[in-house]
This record gives structure tokens, sequence and C-alpha cells, in this order.
């Protein structure tokens, strides 16, 4: 079942009278339960295409398409909600909220849904056990090593059962042994929550893990490989 | 709610230093704010006391020609029903007959011009009480060298006592202020003082055809109680006015100018002196409420008691135009003053406010690309901006709390120039707080005022942003 549709998807900037064609007319799809890197050089355009994905950018042409809705269509305030209801961010730099503490950063999606606090409780302990932080979860950020508020993070990007989580350089600042332990959790959730997972990566640890490879150069897909 | 409040709250504190800061700044804006203000108005009240309660009243009922041309020709009948009807109406404290015009007092070879006052002896009580103001203690050369003669005075005492020769005074307490004598002196002599100073005195009775003289005047005429003076002026309609009356007492009025030149007496002895049978140039009504509401609606009403077109109701500051106007111009300096306090502060907020948006710019892109609407995120920025402002607020307001009751209660006592110069403008010497009023809780709107403006950066900011550029940084 597809999730995530891209159709001749475009991104242009123009800047300085200097065009520069980020994306160039990309077409995927991505099913239920995938795991995937999208690999390529600097400057490929990888977080461009994750932001498009994400709904955090716009593209000049094409379609995005997610479980049916054309994300072009909504406004602001729509695509701000199907952000919340369908999509998980995990970013490079973690960006949790710092004045929460890690249970309350992984609750804080399911509170702007309005879950009763019962099962948001359940859900927070059961996301924070299986990243390994179950006894840091009154820990607020600035306490937690990279390794765990990236974990903590990963935790916050599923809480809600989101359709997909997209995940840009989530190990670009980890040490390997965190890289390793954090990799391992998202592929046991994917496994387990059925959760599309989608990165955009140098690293070839995760692109070792991943079931499915695009490789983009200059904005254009160039391989779309399946691993399994 | 409750999550917006939490993450507010926790915002405020990440960086506590500037927090505090930017409290303190409101803290003490508010603060200096309120103080000045309520000393401000104060002072006004005390003035607005000092001279509208003992001489003008806060309404006056008088012919319609008497502001412009106040002689006794533009005097009306008294009339005792008007007088209690106008008792009748809400607020209203003392309604005070008085029949003033002007006289030449003469008693051996010195003669003044000097301004008679006219009252009821005994509902004068209720309004500017001249009996309280009657010289009780005055510092003569004989009062000197009978303390000198008493032997248990310091000579550092006697030299103030000697510095204040040829003064009275109507209280003790104020003869204890201006001597200015250490707890210890005070408490030694101040029994001696005032027994060797003290003065007899006497006040009118209600048909008196005495008078009442004041003490500078008296001093200037050379007469005491029991001597006479001779009054010469012109009466109703023109006739000669002229009598001889006995000095039944002396009375220390706070103004100089008006201790230079006043001389009381009974209605009855007014009109029989002017040849004004019946006639009175004022009806003088005091009021609990002063304020303006309060004032225009009394004085309508009193208007349409009045029996003809010849009479009207008055507010104090159509009677004293000059004092209202001088009371306005300083009131709006000291808001200027609080304005350009208030204009400060608020760039310590808005710099605050700035710092917090270019610091938090990501974030704010984070939690919208999460799912955070913009609306929710900007209901938790003006909670923190509430919180910022009401911190400094109500701790400022607290802290003024129990300095502007102390001081409401016992007033600043100014000495000597400041104090010589206030009396020179007919004003007690004292600086006392205003009460709570408007002033107090206009701060609080003021306050909301600058946070609002200072909170419509960030919200601006919010509604603008676009996640994917906020991400970055």
């Amino acid at each position: 079942m597809k999730v995530l549709e891209l159709k001749n998807v475009n991104k242009i900037y123009n800047s300085d009278e200097v065009k520069v064609h980020a994306v160039n007319d990309v077409t995927l799809d991505f099913a239920e339960a995938e795991f995937a890197a999208i690999v390529g050089p600097s400057g490929s355009g990888k977080t461009t295409l994750l932001n498009l994905i994400g709904g955090l950018d716009m593209p000049t042409s094409g379609e995005i398409i997610i479980t049916g809705t054309n994300l072009s269509k909504l406004k602001s305030s729509q695509l701000i909600d199907f952000r919340l209801n369908n999509i998980g961010f995990v970013f490079q730099s973690y960006n949790l909220i710092p004045v929460l503490t890690a249970k309350e950063n992984v609750e804080f999606i399911m509170t702007l849904q309005k879950w009763p606090q019962k099962e948001r409780d359940e859900r927070t302990f059961e996301l924070l056990n299986a990243v390994g932080l179950g006894d840091r979860i009154d820990s607020r950020p600035s306490k937690l090593s990279g390794g765990q508020q990236q974990r903590v993070a990963v935790a916050r990007a599923l809480a809600s059962r989101p359709k997909f989580v997209l995940a840009d350089e989530p190990t670009a600042n980890l040490d390997s042994k965190a890289a390793t332990t954090l990799l391992e959790i998202m592929e046991k959730l994917n496994h387990e929550e059925k959760i599309t997972f989608i990165f955009s990566t140098h690293d070839p640890r995760v692109v070792k893990m991943a079931h499915r490879v695009i490789t983009l150069e200059d904005g254009k897909v160039v391989s779309d490989v399946k691993l399994e | 709610m409750k999550e917006e409040f939490k993450i507010a709250w926790r915002n405020l504190w990440r960086n506590r230093r500037r927090t505090i800061i930017t409290s303190a700044s409101v803290f003490f804006a508010v603060f200096f704010a309120v103080i000045m203000r309520s000393y401000q108005l104060g002072t006004y009240d005390h003035m607005i006391n000092n001279l509208i309660e003992s001489f003008t009243g806060y309404i006056q009922v008088q012919h319609v020609k008497y502001q412009d041309n106040p002689l006794i020709d533009n005097s009306f009948d008294y009339n005792d029903s008007l007088a209690s009807a106008i008792s009748e109406i809400d607020k209203v404290v003392s309604v005070t007959p008085h029949l003033e015009s002007f006289t030449l007092a003469s008693s051996g070879t010195q003669t003044k011009g000097a301004a008679v006052i006219a009252i009821d002896p005994v509902m004068e009580r209720n309004f500017s009480d001249p009996e309280s103001k009657l010289v009780k203690y005055r510092i003569t050369d004989e009062a000197v060298t009978r303390l000198k003669h008493a032997g248990a005075i310091p000579d550092n005492v006697l030299e103030k006592v000697k510095k204040n020769l040829g003064r009275s005074f109507s209280s003790s307490a104020r003869l204890e202020l201006e001597l200015g004598l250490a707890d210890e002196d005070n408490e030694n002599c101040m029994p001696e003082i005032l027994k060797c100073t003290e003065v007899s005195n006497g006040f009118l009775t209600a048909n008196d055809e005495g008078i009442l003289v004041s003490d500078r005047l008296a001093s200037y005429l050379k007469v005491a109680i029991g001597d006479s003076v001779i009054l010469m002026g012109q009466g109703y309609h023109g006739v000669s006015a002229t009598g001889i009356f006995p000095v039944r007492g002396i009375i220390k009025i706070p103004s100089p100018e008006i201790d230079n030149k006043l001389i009381m007496m009974t209605i009855p002895a007014a009109q029989k002196f002017y040849d004004a049978e019946g006639k009175i140039t004022s009806l003088v009504v005091n009021l609990t409420g002063k304020s303006d509401r309060v004032l225009k609606t009394v004085k309508a009403k009193i208007n349409i008691l009045l029996p003809d077109n010849n009479t009207v109701a008055k507010t104090w500051y159509e009677l004293n135009p000059i004092l209202y106007q001088q009371i306005q111009g300083d009131s709006q300096s000291g808001q200027a003053m609080l304005g350009l306090l208030y204009f400060i502060i608020f760039f310590g907020i808005f710099g605050t406010v700035l710092m917090m948006v270019s610091e938090r710019k990501r974030e704010f892109g984070v939690l919208v690309a999460i799912g955070m609407q913009k609306k929710k995120l900007k209901r938790i920025v003006t909670i923190e901006m509430i919180f910022l402002g009401a911190i400094g607020l109500v701790c400022g307001l607290l802290a003024s709390i129990p300095l502007i009751l102390y001081f409401y209660f016992y007033p600043i006592v100014l000495k000597g120039d400041l104090a010589n110069m206030m009396e020179d403008w007919g004003w007690d010497a004292i600086m006392p707080t205003a009460w709570f009023g408007p002033y107090f809780y206009w701060q609080a709107v003021i306050v909301a005022f600058m946070v609002v403006l200072a909170t419509l950066y960030p919200l601006r900011k919010i509604g603008k942003m676009k996640e994917i550029e906020a991400l970055k940084g």
C-alpha cells in the first residue's frame, strides 16, 4: 500500500538571478513500513526533497500525495495539522524542546492531538523504554547526551503513530556507538510499528541497514535500489 | 491551556538572569511611578484640603456676577430651606454660609486693608474650623525671659526658642516641629516651653459682635484680645460701613498672605455692619467625593434647586482657575516624567523580546514543523510576555503599598526653606501620599499596554514565519 507518492516534483530556487534546480523531476513512491535511505553528495537535494515530503516547503511544480492527500492543496494551518497527524520528524540536531523533560517531549505531540492522559502516559513509557531511556524520563534535554537526545527525538516522532517518519541526517552528530544503537532502535520500531522511515544521510551505517536506497545527484534520482 | 502555561512559565526561566533584569526594570518603573504619582496626587489633595476645604469649598453658590466682581452688592438672600435642600444631596458634607467683603481696619495709628469673612461660628466648625486655628502658643521676649528664669532649659534649647521669637502657633505639635529639638531635649524641655509660651484666646459665640483677627494683622495693628478695632468700608449699595469691634481671639493662618489681612466675624454682625440684612455672598458646599464626576453631578443638582437665575453653583476649579491650571500643569509634567520612565522601560522589555525571538527562531520553526499551530505558539509567547510584565508589575505594586500607607498616615514633614516656601503658597508644609485610586490601577494598564505593544513583534514574526527558513536558524 502506497503511503507517499511524488509525481514529477521540481524545486527551483531563484537567487541572485541564478536558478538552482534543487529537485529535478523526481517521481517516487513509498509503501507502508519501508526503511529507505536517500543518499547523495552534499548539495544533491536530499534535505530539500525531505522538506518537500514533510510539507515544510512547497514544490515549484509536481505533486506530493500522502495517503491520498495532495499537500499543495492544503492551507497553511491544514498543512500543520496534516503534519501533526501523519508525519514524524527527526532532525539532525535533535531539536527537542529544551524546557520539557524527556517524557514531556515525547508526550508533546500527543498533547497537541489531545490524547487522554492515561493513553499518553502508556505510549510515552512504551516508547521511552523501547529507546532505552525508561530511567531518564524526567531529564531535560540539557542533561542528556547527543545520542540520548536523538533517541528521545525518535520516540517523539513515533509517539502519535504517524504514517511515516522523516529523518534528516539523524546520525550526523552521533558517535559510532550511539549511531548504531539509534539505528537498531529505529529498525526495531519500523518493524514493530509498521511505520515507514525515510532518511537523508551520508552515513554508510544507515545505508547498510536500509531496505531501499535512493541516490540523488544534482536533484535527480539516479538510482533507486531495493535491497531486500 | 495548562500545557501552554507550563511551557510559557518554563521558557521564562530559561534565561533566568535576563528575566530577572527585565522584571526588575518593570518593578522599579512601577514602584517609582506609583510612589511619585502618589506623592504628587497626595500633595494636590493636601493643597486642595488646605485651600479649598478651608476657604472656597468644593462648590459655592454665588450671585452670578460675584466671581468677576466680588462686591457685597453682588450678594444674595440667605435661605435656610435652600441650605437644607443642598445638605440632602448625596456626597454633601456641609453647607456653610459666608459673607465676604473688604474693609479698612484701624487701631491707634495703624490702619490696613483687610478681608472680612463672616461666618456662622457653629456651622463653620464643619468647614474651616477656625477654632482650631486660634493661637495657643507665642514666643515673646517675656516668654523667653520666663524660660531663662525657669533654669532647667539648656542654652542650646533656649537658642532654638529665641530663633523663633515673635512667632505664634496654633498647636503644640507645630511648635515642637518648628523648634526641632532632639528627642531628649524635647522630652525634658517641652512641658516648660509650652507652659511659658501659652497664651489665652477666645472664640466667637453665635451672635457675637466681636471679631477674630489673624495673627500677623493683629501684630501690625498692635492689638490683643480685649482691644478694639475700628472697621471702615463700603456697605451694601454704597452705604458707609463703620463700626468698632472688640477682639475676641487671634487666629493663625498657615498662609502668610492671608494671615496678614484676615478678620472673621459672625454673619449677623457683618450684615449689620455692611447694612446687608439677610444677605450672604456665598454658600460653601463641602463634599466627600472629590472626583470630577461627583463635582459635576452635585453642581447640576444644586443648580436645579436654585430659586432664580441670579445665583449659580460653581466648582472649586471654576472659582480658582489659576490654582486649577497650576495643578493641571504640574500633574501633566509629572505624567510626562512617568511617560519618559515607561518609555525607557519599554525599550528594555522590547530588547528582551528581540533577543528571545532571535534566539528561538529555530525552536519556533521546529514547533510548527512537528505540528503546533501558529496560533497556539502565539498564545504561549503572549502568556510568556504577560508573565514577564506581571511579575514586575505585581511586585512593584506590592512593594509600593506599605510605603503609600505609611506616608499617608505619617506624611513627611518639611522644614526649613522648603517648608517656608510651601507656607508662602498657603500649604501646610507636609508631603502626604494619596490614597489608592485610579493612579494605582493605571500602572497595570500601562504595563499591560507596553507588554501588548512589545508582544506584537514576536506575534508578527510567528505569523509570517516560514518553517523551512526558521529551521535553518
